[in-house]
């Protein structure tokens, strides 16, 4: 393992390692554009020059290997020189489009240029012309004059999603991205391109003139489309939610997690954050002379633990079906498994959808399961098979059936769930089988509360709370809780942190950066 | 002195180009010297100790870059023949492939014994049609009567030759550029390291020689090392083909020693400067080499001497300009082949070439400012050590030359908006 | 309307793969040979080409659009290169290029109007700078040019009427015309 010496410090690294990489292990960033840690190196951006002892000119970091006693300065008189002559390339023929362009605010050009730049333009000539604002696939809009011809989308194409739309016509100056005409940029992954472009040439339609990025805040969460769990930011928009119509969430970006998606998301991970905006249940309803009449939390509340009571007394645990979801958080789960399994004795507790079908699933992230928690789910035991259950409340041997979250859409569950007796649906956002329903609880999105989820391959993934639940939504814990007190159980619970001490044994600052396998 | 045609003695002499006519006329008996009497390492013992060097334009010592190949991969190495010849001013390689292709080829086949290559490309700039159909019948007739293909000469080692025609690219020239062309790609210039002779064509062990650098083996064969290298100079061995155009009465090529005088050339051989006009700027080496001026123009034309002067040998095309050539213009005709050549992988070349081009039209039409000139000069700074390849650094040192000697030229432009040569 | 290689053109193809250890590499060889055959790359060909090489089709835009020869719709009948680069410039290729403007009517990168020129005057060195100022047609390289000369160069171009004979055609034309009328 060479040591080499970066700017005066020391700083052991793998062989074969480059010299950026040494840097980023020392924490001195050295500026790049085509550099992408995910993506092979192309050297052309030439930012990423840096002094090497012994060599007769600069040297690119981003290839150039470490050897033993090597001796790198990163911010020499020459090397500061030279990232402001090739800055100042690129903004020659860069059109001045910021106060129109989404980047604003997390442009490379601009950053770069506040902090090694500032120099006035001696460029008199025209610049040039070439396609804007071109929609090229259902996510990315693509912008030829921004573009610095960094390449990185090139080649997330060619290594990443493995679809090569995007490519490099013309040469010299004339160069351009572009498509193969009549082609599209629709492959499962197209949204990353954006990400991974420092500048606004690959910009997001979804996204486009929303809302300028310093107003967005961002919290950590895991994307809920399947088992995978992606690490994401949710990105909202707090001081100014008079702007946004009624939607929080502004944008998903991917969060890197080494051993889950790396860089990387899928488009419908990240384009598919609607369900909580948009759809919810905002109240608690309550079914009378067959529709659904708007109720207070006290009311359905008193009805859910009356009736829940009624039962036990009766007819015992054997009464009660619980369906849980996989689409809730393990601290949920874990409280279910409490105050129905261990305080009521409940054992007829399940979890999946049977009717639920295998999803598209690839080789790279995207997995058949559509659920974000299945595993934990797995893991805590309800192992009862939901369609048994979902037979036995039809059957009138289950007298109270609480479903959570699903939504049950085959006509065989609407059979089912039409005969059964009295039926409590928990959720967050409208279903099919809220219309089988006598109460309709509202429940909270994973945007809105603390948890973590168990991904298909047992790691744990902590996710946080971005806002408030919506409207009289409350989160899974809370309802819960106030379900507990009504029925007079001894409860030490009161947010999710409670409950994964308990559920996992530490606090949830102590898990594991990137996750932590079961 | 009697001037010794090594590589020209049959330019113009149309029977050249048949094999039978090759061999009767001592035709592929260096490369048979090679096969029967010496071994690989000796070939390339010889050709370091003839001083050969490269003749597309770097002048790296040939035998020394065949010895940076490892033979003992297990990959088979492959020989790239650079007949790209694109630099402006240059075109001596068109002469061998028009009048001697099987000169080429006895020295592909002598090349290829010794570093142990047995396919080889020739990758020839899709422009020249005829010379590419004058060599595919040279290729064709080896193959006919066994100089190429399984059995070289009738020895036991096999070559095989194929032509790769490119298709409109300078940078094509670039031995890494060139080698992505051939792989079927954009011809984008590689990162180094790795070199070509670890790791070149198809991930293979690869080398790559202009043609008239292969064309002196054979004579190096037969009449040995030492005999070479004291026909030129110090550290450039023989003689090479300086392509002389330009305002000189006689433009043509001329196989001269290694170290000839630039005068010589120009006033002895070319006639002098035409329509009695007088010497004004002189390119030694091709567009990417600084100019010189007059006063400078008395150097001798090997690398060395050349890199001294500041300037270099390049593809020994020599350019000469009269006192009536503008030299605003001539930097802004050079820059606007480089900004049209230009990749367009790296930051510096891409954008800094077609900007230098833009302000040197704008000084053109009169709309030039006096800030012009130290941003001419600062850009090309920025153009020199930062990019992948070297046409950045030579279009750099190409204009810097203009309008650091001609100063008073742009100056007048800018002042009057206007050439002071035309009305001459 | 699809695109697709000859019979003869599809052995010639073959022996071209059979020169190299990857397919890819037999590009440039191949989009020659299309060239060859249909005078002009179009999208079709782009995607025959394509898919014979197993190359994704943005690559092989990329090919097209970097490199210069490749004619991407019918150009003349002949075609012209004219050179401007440093030694062509210096002995008079500027001449020569107005001369052209002059009279082929069209600019340069344009077709004559009967299709029987197209013409561009090129800012790469064509290597033949002892001929200079020089053009190229079709395959073959014309040096030392005056205007007289290229008219005679173009007027011998094989299946084109000289441009005396062209006079005479419009004059012949002319008369038509005044007798009718």
């Amino acid at each position: 393992m060479p040591t080499i010496t970066i700017d005066q410090q020391e700083v052991q690294v793998e062989a074969g390692s480059t010299v950026i990489q040494a840097a980023e292990k020392l924490g001195v960033y050295v500026p790049r554009y085509c550099y992408h840690p995910g993506l092979s190196v192309a050297g052309s951006c030439r930012m990423c020059l840096v002094e090497i002892e012994k060599m007769p000119k600069l040297a690119i970091s981003c290839h150039t290997q470490v050897q033993e006693g090597m001796q790198v300065r990163t911010n020499s008189d020459q090397v500061t020189q030279a990232r402001r002559a090739m800055l100042e390339f690129l903004l020659v023929d860069h059109p001045l489009d910021c106060p129109v362009c989404d980047q604003a605010g997390e442009c490379d050009l601009q950053n770069y240029y506040m902090e090694i730049g500032q120099h006035d333009s001696r460029f008199l000539e025209d610049k040039r012309k070439a396609k804007k604002a071109s929609v090229i696939g259902p996510h990315v809009i693509l912008d030829q004059e921004r573009c610095i011809l960094c390449t990185r989308c090139t080649r997330f194409c060619e290594e990443i999603s493995q679809t090569d739309e995007l490519g490099v016509f013309n040469r010299g100056n004339r160069s351009v991205i572009d498509l193969f005409p009549g082609q599209l940029l629709d492959n499962p992954y197209s949204g990353n391109v954006i990400d991974i472009c420092p500048v606004g040439a690959l910009t997001e339609r979804e996204f486009r003139f929303q809302c300028r990025v310093w107003y967005l805040r961002q919290q950590d969460s895991i994307c809920t489309g399947c088992s995978r769990g992606c690490n994401v930011s949710i990105h909202h928009n707090p001081s100014r939610p008079y702007k946004a119509g009624g939607k929080r969430v502004q944008r998903l970006k991917p969060r890197f997690n080494p051993e889950v998606n790396r860089w990387w998301i899928c488009d419908e991970g990240r384009f598919g954050y609607q369900f909580i905006d948009q759809n919810r249940i905002e109240q608690p309803f309550r079914r009378v002379s067959g529709e659904l009449e708007a109720a207070g939390w006290d009311a359905v509340l008193e009805e859910v633990s009356t009736a829940l009571e009624a039962v036990l007394e009766k007819f015992g645990p054997q009464g009660i079906g619980i369906i849980a979801s996989p689409q809730q958080s393990n601290e949920e789960m874990h409280l279910i498994h409490k105050l129905f399994g261990e305080l009521m004795g409940i054992e007829q507790i399940g979890y999946r959808n049977p009717w639920e079908s295998e999803g598209f699933h690839d080789d790279f992230l995207i997995r058949a399961d559509k659920n974000p928690n299945s595993r934990g789910a797995e893991e805590i035991g309800f192992n009862n098979d939901s369609r048994s259950l979902l037979e036995k409340a039809a059957s009138g041997e289950i007298k109270v059936l609480y479903i959570f979250q699903h939504n049950f859409e085959s006509e065989e569950a609407h059979e089912l769930l039409a005969r059964a007796e009295y039926v409590i649906f928990q959720g967050s956002n409208w279903t099919k089988t809220a219309d089988f329903c006598n109460l309709v609880l509202p429940s909270s999105t994973h945007a809105e509360e603390d948890g973590t989820f168990t991904n298909f391959e047992g790691r744990i993934q902590r996710f946080e709370q971005v806002f408030l639940p919506l409207s009289e939504s409350k989160s899974g814990i809370e309802i819960m809780t106030l379900l507990a007190r009504r029925l007079k159980y001894e409860w030490p619970y009161t947010d999710s942190s409670d409950v994964f001490l308990e559920w996992h044994g530490k606090a949830y600052d102590d898990l594991e950066d990137f996750g932590e396998l079961i | 002195m009697s001037v010794q045609k090594l590589v020209s003695e049959y330019f113009s002499n149309p029977e050249a180009k048949e094999l039978a006519w090759y061999r009767r006329h001592g035709g592929y008996e260096g490369a048979l010297k090679a096969l029967d009497e010496m071994k690989p390492q000796e070939i390339i013992d010889e050709v370091i100790s003839a001083n050969l060097r490269g003749l597309g334009g770097a002048g790296f010592p040939t035998g020394r870059k065949w010895s940076f190949v490892p033979r003992d991969t297990g990959k088979p190495i492959y020989l790239a023949v650079n007949a790209d010849e694109s630099e402006p001013g240059t075109f001596k390689d068109r002469y061998i492939l028009e009048w001697d292709p099987h000169r080429l080829l006895e020295g592909i086949i002598i090349c290829a014994y010794a570093v142990g290559i047995h396919t080889a490309y020739i990758y020839i700039r899709g422009e020249y049609v005829r010379p590419a159909e004058t060599l595919q019948g040279a290729i064709e007739e080896a193959y006919q009567e066994g100089v190429l293909g399984k059995q070289v000469l009738g020895k036991d080692f096999s070559l095989d030759v194929h032509i790769h025609r490119g298709a409109g690219a300078y940078i094509c020239g670039e031995e890494t550029g060139l080698l992505e062309s051939l792989e079927g790609k954009k011809g984008w210039p590689r990162l180094k390291p790795p070199f070509p002779a670890v790791v070149g064509l198809f991930g293979s062990p690869t080398v790559i020689n202009n043609v008239e650098t292969l064309s002196h083996l054979p004579r190096i064969m037969v009449n040995g090392s030492q005999w070479f290298a004291e026909i030129g100079c110090e550290r450039s061995g023989g003689t090479r083909l300086f392509a002389l155009s330009g305002s000189v009465k006689k433009p043509g090529v001329y196989e001269l020693p290694m170290g000839t005088s630039l005068h010589e050339l120009i006033y002895q051989h070319g006639g002098g400067i035409w329509n009695d006009k007088a010497l004004k700027a002189v390119i030694p080496g091709g567009a990417s080499a600084a100019v010189l001026t007059h006063q400078e123009s008395d150097v001798q034309l090997d690398f060395d001497s050349c890199i001294k002067a500041g300037s270099m040998l390049g593809s020994g095309a020599v350019i000469v300009m009269d006192e009536d050539v503008c030299m605003v213009k001539a930097a802004h005709n050079i820059m606007r082949f480089f900004a049209h050549e230009s990749c367009g992988q790296c930051t510096p070349c891409r954008e800094g070439t077609a900007w230098v081009y833009r302000i040197l039209t704008r000084i053109l039409e009169g709309q030039g400012t006096p800030d012009d000139i130290n941003s001419l000069l600062e850009i090309g700074g920025n153009m020199s050590g930062t990019s992948i390849c070297a046409l950045s650094d030579g279009a750099a040192m190409s204009f810097r030359s203009y309008v650091n000697k001609f100063t008073s030229e742009f100056e007048y432009h800018i002042r009057h908006g206007k050439c002071e040569f035309d009305e001459r | 309307m699809t695109f697709e290689f000859t019979p003869e053109n599809q052995e010639q193809f073959l022996e071209i793969l059979n020169r190299y250890p990857r397919k890819r590499a037999a590009m440039l060889p191949t989009l020659h040979l299309a060239h060859q055959q249909q005078g002009f790359i179009t999208p079709e060909v782009e995607q025959y080409v394509g898919r014979i090489l197993e190359v994704p089709l943005v690559d092989v835009r990329e090919i097209l659009t970097f490199y210069t020869l490749f004619f991407r719709r019918p150009m003349g009948r002949h075609h012209i290169r004219l050179c401007m680069s440093i030694s062509c410039w210096i002995r008079g290729a500027s001449q020569i290029k107005d001369h052209l403007d002059r009279t082929m009517g069209v600019p340069s990168g344009e077709i004559t109007p009967d299709g029987s020129f197209s013409w561009e005057a090129v800012p790469d060195c064509l290597g033949a700078c002892e001929l200079a100022p020089m053009m190229q047609l079709d395959k073959d390289y014309h040096g030392n040019l005056t205007p007289d000369k290229v008219e005679h160069i173009l007027a011998e171009a094989p299946g084109n009427h000289s441009k005396a004979d062209q006079e005479t055609l419009r004059e012949t034309k002319k008369q038509k015309n005044k007798k009718t009328n």
